[in-house]
């Protein structure tokens, strides 16, 4: 064990040396951003496989099973392997460049997301770096303003297919996020307000004491239903309810179309993992009380995220989905006054503290 | 040139999102099967003919929904700049009159009249989905 982190720490503090020194590093920094998104899309992939077992194990099936050994491992790649071989079809009444922007707006702003997400925080010689693609001093309005787009995706996806189904289910999601975001945007000023800063590595450093989650359990339980809406999983899947609207505002999508923006949503599941983490499960740091252990942090936040992962798959097991006017009675009369009651929780606790 | 290292990266990112999905549908151009036909192009409609066009216009309620959100989305943003001064050790010590919990006040003030723009559109029946 200590060599394993002795081994991450010489690698880390070679990389800051580098990316500290030199001029070109901001480009630099950028390419090799791809490598994060890479792993980020992994991650993806691990939840969409993760998803089905456990969802199989929810509902006493056994899921996928057949490709690579007992446990259907190799399921994703053979599924990537069908939707590349697909025809890419394009209907005759859609609006063709809404069709193909839709998913490629949903993907890019994944992206986006991904670049201001840090992943640890390392002390050398007395500087702090943070290991992030990109850092900045307002990076949790960033992250809610670069997710907004995903908005604009779905409802170009709905418009642009020309199709009835489509069209409902870009209304519905509308109507949804615009509830949606105010309690997502009041639980994180309530997060920034205890850490008096916009920036995620400080929100995350106020935590080493105590993890936000105990200092405002409402505001955790808000952001968490929020988020779940803002990411569209069920309870609040209305955009594309199988049983209602086909399959929503990717009605007519099909093949390697349909799996750019499917895992466009993923992404944004797992960097909400990510966010929920980093918040409000104090990310990087260890557990309260019994520290991190000498693990490198990266691994806290890995291992939190997954279990967050988690809970977003069980509760998919196990809740049914909401009726449309329930999920805006929900955002507008439950969420936001409590939300509101939140910000005024941790203003106060926040004044005594400090 | 600090803000411009950090979006750098930003930028870069911008330009993954737009070239990747391109890429991704470039192979499968090469690599899908081509065959045309009328009817693979319609809109799907559970097996019948689609009938008239799909870009409806839309209920007109969703436009008390949109302004309630861009009131409440304004008001947000004048939140968040708030959270990073109002404890901020530089500006207390050279803003005039500015004490923490003057400006704790001042935005509570705020809310509450927000808040009460909340509460008469409840009243009003704006909120409910089903009229």
């Amino acid at each position: 064990m200590g060599t394993f982190v002795e081994l991450y720490d010489g690698i880390m503090e070679l990389l800051v040396v580098l990316f500290s020194t030199w001029a070109l590093a901001p480009w630099v920094r950028g390419v090799l951003g791809g490598l994060v998104i890479g792993a980020v899309f992994g991650g993806a992939l691990v939840m969409v496989y993760l998803e089905r077992k456990f969802l199989g194990d929810i509902q006493s099936r056994i899921g996928p099973n057949r490709v690579g050994g007992r446990f259907g491992v190799l399921q994703l790649i053979a599924d990537a392997i069908k939707l590349f071989t697909k025809e890419d079809i394009i209907p005759a009444k859609a609006d063709k460049w809404l069709f193909i922007g839709a998913p490629i707006v949903a993907l890019t702003s994944g992206f986006l997301m991904v670049a201001v997400i840090p992943f640890d925080l390392l002390v050398i010689n007395g500087k702090e770096y943070a290991v992030a693609v990109s850092r900045m001093d307002i990076s949790i309005l960033y992250l809610e303003a670069v997710s907004g787009l995903a908005i604009f995706a779905i409802f170009m996806a709905g418009w642009g297919s020309g199709s009835k189904y489509s069209l409902l289910a870009g209304f519905r999601n509308v109507a949804k996020m615009i509830g949606y975001e105010v309690p997502l945007g009041i639980s994180i000023i309530s997060v920034a307000v205890m850490a008096h800063s916009l920036d995620i590595v400080e929100i995350v450093q106020a935590q080493s004491t105590l993890w936000y989650i105990i200092a405002q359990p409402l505001g955790f339980v808000v952001f968490f239903i929020a988020l779940l809406a803002d990411v569209g999983r069920i309870p609040f899947d209305q955009t594309e309810a199988e049983e209602e609207l086909v399959a929503g505002w990717a009605t007519e999508y099909s093949g390697m179309r349909w799996g750019l923006a499917f895992f466009a949503e993923y992404l944004h599941a797992v960097v909400g993992a990510f966010i929920i983490t980093l918040i409000f499960l104090g990310g990087w740091n260890g557990l309260p009380l019994i520290g991190n252990l000498n693990i490198p942090g990266i691994f806290w936040l890995i291992a939190k995220t997954i279990m967050v992962i988690m809970l977003f798959i069980w509760v998919r097991g196990a809740l049914p989905r909401y009726r449309i006017d329930q999920v805006i009675d929900i955002g507008w009369k439950v969420l936001i006054p409590l939300a509101l009651l939140n910000l005024l929780w941790s203003t106060i606790i926040g004044l005594i503290w400090a | 040139m600090e803000i411009i290292d950090t979006f750098i990266p930003v930028a870069i990112f911008l330009i993954f999102g737009l070239v990747i999905p391109l890429a991704i549908m470039f192979i499968v151009k090469q690599l899908s099967p081509r065959s045309k036909s009328p009817v693979k192009f319609t809109t799907y409609e559970s097996g019948s003919v689609p009938s008239g066009s799909a870009n409806i216009m839309f209920n007109v309620e969703y436009y008390a929904y949109a302004i309630l959100f861009v009131l409440f989305d304004v008001e947000l943003l004048f939140l968040y700049p708030w959270v990073t001064v109002y404890m901020n050790d530089v500006v207390l010590n050279n803003v005039p009159n500015f004490t923490t919990i003057f400006s704790v006040f001042a935005m509570a003030f705020f809310m509450v009249v927000v808040l009460l723009g909340l509460v008469y559109e409840w009243k009003k029946g704006v909120l409910n989905w089903v009229k």
